[in-house]
């Protein structure tokens, strides 16, 4: 044991003095500018490349290079960061987490910066701000739609889902559809953010919000009383959305919530599957579009004496085309109003749908606060799935964990 | 002189050890959240505040977890303990390939833990885990089983994941130990008439004694502050029910930013880990003076 942790010192010194001597020699030519995000897919890691030749390659001051840090680790590192000053220029981080980082003091003020901030969407661009003050821009959009498996819809000559489908008809379509290790229906409802994202919905869809638990119970009825037929999948509570669109993909599900980041995954590993996608189900036929939670990525600069060249890079993103570009390689939607009506997303019927659902997407939070109240209101779905609880005794519950939160 | 020569290890324990533990008492007692990260000057002495939070509130998921955690504890070092013992029994006798069975045994305590975790997660899975395969293909269970979805069999799950890779820990020390006892005791015992059974509740174990001890409070000690295994296979879940003091510590500081709590949360573990560390060290002690 004692040879391993002296082992791994030595290691973690050698790794630190690398990196040392890595921007030393950089920094003799140009200006350096490193960026930490958490791509992993081939198509993600594609777009961050061109991303960074095109800025290299558009101006002779600074050199951008970026830095792969996992997901999973993600938001210790930052916080590890901050505490010992080993950060980046630029960090791409999850939306939702970017009002806490901002409270935590990495993020740096930009609002002097040549942006074009009246071109964004209003949604993700508050979730870059404090107090009227800019820490960031948007860099991706999205939001979670309802996929079907057309197939399995016209075997049980069933209509598809649409604009019109209320959560009795979706109920009705998920036991129809349930049967041979079949399921309806399946989301990702684990104990992370990643869960809290695509459950939230359900609760806003009924009424309730993030801090009204009380007012979304039919939400917590709906999928408590689904599970117990079986047209909702309960082992969802332990899924993840890649873990969703696997199911899906395998033929296991007919219905899916999930976000257009897995289109390319699915063109990829199942490009004979014959699907579709629409909006998530409304509440009944007098209400409204569904309400979806906005998922996406913003990049925020770090707070250093030179913020620069981390300027720079955000000034060449906010060019309309190279936004576009980028979030085609990406399978997400550029955060600005006019660059998302590109016809390359709106003459696809599957890219048009996500953009319909994208209008009445709201942001979770935005709240430093959000990790606490996302863990307490991830706890409801779980208990209210289980059944641990009855809706009402998880709703009472539940609500009194996020009065709790400051 | 004799001083100087302890100071290298001073130092180092003062630095290491003695640093970190200090700073994370202080900041148990302090505020320190996501609002007063970065603005030291709202940072203040709350006094016991975080403790009195972190056990009083409605829903202390803290207690729950302390209590998960003994579970976990004494459920892993309990069948260890058993199956590691039997196995040390096994490899003390001379037989055909007992040393290279023996070191194939190891594998489990050579694997990372992620790997192992990850090993056992897909194991356990509910749809096409080789368990539930198992169990069905036996007919012991008619249909699969929500292994890592239901709070209580989770807690089973990761048990039984942290048996296998504490078995060949235990067996090890207890093999040590058996090597010690001279083998004219087992001669006399035979000459005496006593039967296997006699032989090793009033020789084996009395003369390993210390052994023993060590293996039961050292293992105690690393299991009840484990922390990947359950951070891979469950994250706590499903509704904390695999929530351990560890994760919960770790929670509370980098998911939650609440580094304050976190701290205390930590600082609740390491204090139950002191009582046992003490009483360990008074044991180890009061060997030698026997011997």
């Amino acid at each position: 044991m004692k040879l391993k942790k002296m082992l791994a010192a030595v290691l973690s010194c050698a790794m630190a003095f690398g990196m040392l001597a890595g921007s030393v020699s950089a920094e003799e030519a140009k200006k350096s500018v490193v960026i930490w995000d958490y791509f992993e897919t081939d198509a993600q890691k594609e777009m961050m490349q061109t991303l960074i030749d095109g800025f290299n390659s558009s101006q002779e001051e600074y050199t951008a290079s970026h830095v792969y840090v996992p997901f999973a680790d993600y938001e210790k590192q930052l916080t590890l960061g901050i505490a010992s000053g080993e950060l980046p220029d630029l960090v791409i981080l999850d939306g939702c987490g970017m009002a806490s980082f901002i409270q935590l003091g990495l993020f740096g003020d930009i609002s002097d910066a040549d942006i074009n901030w009246d071109e964004y969407i209003p949604g993700p661009l508050e979730s870059t701000m404090m107090d009227g003050k800019h820490y960031g821009i948007p860099f991706a959009t999205n939001c979670t739609a309802l996929y079907y498996n057309k197939d399995m819809f016209d075997e049980a000559g069933i209509a598809y889902p649409d604009e019109n489908t209320t959560w009795d008809d979706f109920r009705e379509m998920a036991k129809a559809l349930t049967k041979d290790g079949v399921y309806g229906f399946g989301n990702a409802a684990t104990n992370t953010d990643e869960g809290t994202f695509q459950c939230l919905q359900w609760l806003y869809t009924a009424g309730g919000s993030y801090t009204d638990i009380e007012g979304g119970i039919d939400a917590y009825k709906l999928m408590q009383e689904m599970i117990e037929e079986g047209s909702w999948t309960k082992e969802c509570v332990n899924w993840t959305q890649s873990d969703v669109n696997n199911n899906f993909m395998a033929g296991n599900l007919a219905m899916q919530q999930n976000g257009p980041w897995q289109i390319p995954g699915i063109e990829a590993n199942a490009p004979d599957l014959n699907y579709g996608v629409t909006v998530l189900p409304k509440r009944d036929a007098d209400s409204g579009q569904a309400t979806s939670i906005l998922g996406g990525e913003n990049m925020g600069v770090v707070n250093k004496e030179d913020m620069s060249g981390a300027k720079a890079f955000l000034q060449y993103y906010d060019q309309t085309d190279v936004m576009v570009e980028a979030m085609k390689l990406y399978g997400s939607y550029p955060p600005k109003t006019e660059a998302a009506k590109d016809s390359y997303w709106t003459d696809d019927p599957i890219q048009k749908a996500f953009l319909t659902q994208i209008e009445t997407s709201i942001p979770r939070g935005p709240s430093a606060s959000w990790p606490s109240y996302s863990s307490a209101i991830q706890t409801g779905f779980q208990e209210v799935m289980t059944s641990a609880k009855t809706p009402e005794q998880a709703a009472a519950d539940t609500q009194a964990a996020v009065d709790a939160v400051e | 002189m004799g001083f100087l020569f302890a100071l290298p290890a001073a130092i180092y324990m003062l630095v290491f050890i003695g640093y970190p533990m200090i700073q994370n008492i202080i900041l148990s007692f302090k505020n320190v959240d996501v609002y007063t990260f970065a603005q030291p000057a709202n940072q203040k002495f709350v006094g016991l505040q975080n403790y009195i939070e972190l056990f009083v509130s409605g829903n202390s998921i803290l207690t729950k977890a302390i209590i998960n955690t003994l579970v976990f504890t004494v459920g892993s070092i309990f069948f260890q303990f058993i199956i590691g013992f039997a196995l040390a029994l096994l490899f003390n006798k001379k037989f055909p390939g007992c040393s290279f069975f023996r070191g194939v045994t190891m594998i489990s305590w050579l694997l990372p833990v992620t790997v192992a975790g990850l090993l056992f997660k897909f194991m356990f899975a509910s749809s096409g885990g080789i368990i539930n395969q198992f169990l069905v293909a036996l007919h012991i269970l008619d249909k699969p089983m929500d292994w890592l979805l239901q709070p209580k069999s989770a807690m089973v799950a990761i048990i039984v994941a942290n048996i296998w890779i504490g078995i060949p820990f235990n067996m090890m020390l207890l093999i040590t130990g058996l090597t010690t006892i001279p083998s004219d005791v087992y001669e006399s015992c035979n000459l005496d008439g006593a039967n296997k059974v006699q032989t090793l509740f009033w020789v084996t174990i009395p003369m390993i004694k210390p052994a023993i001890m060590s293996v039961l409070t050292l293992g105690f000690v690393y299991t009840f502050k484990v922390f990947d295994l359950v951070w891979v296979m469950t994250k706590g879940g499903p509704i904390n029910s695999t929530e351990l003091v560890s994760t919960y510590a770790y929670r509370l500081s980098f998911e939650e930013f609440q580094f304050s709590k976190g701290a205390a949360a930590a600082n609740v573990l390491f204090l139950i880990l002191l009582v046992v560390g003490i009483f360990y060290i008074k044991l180890i002690n009061e060997e030698e003076e026997i011997m």
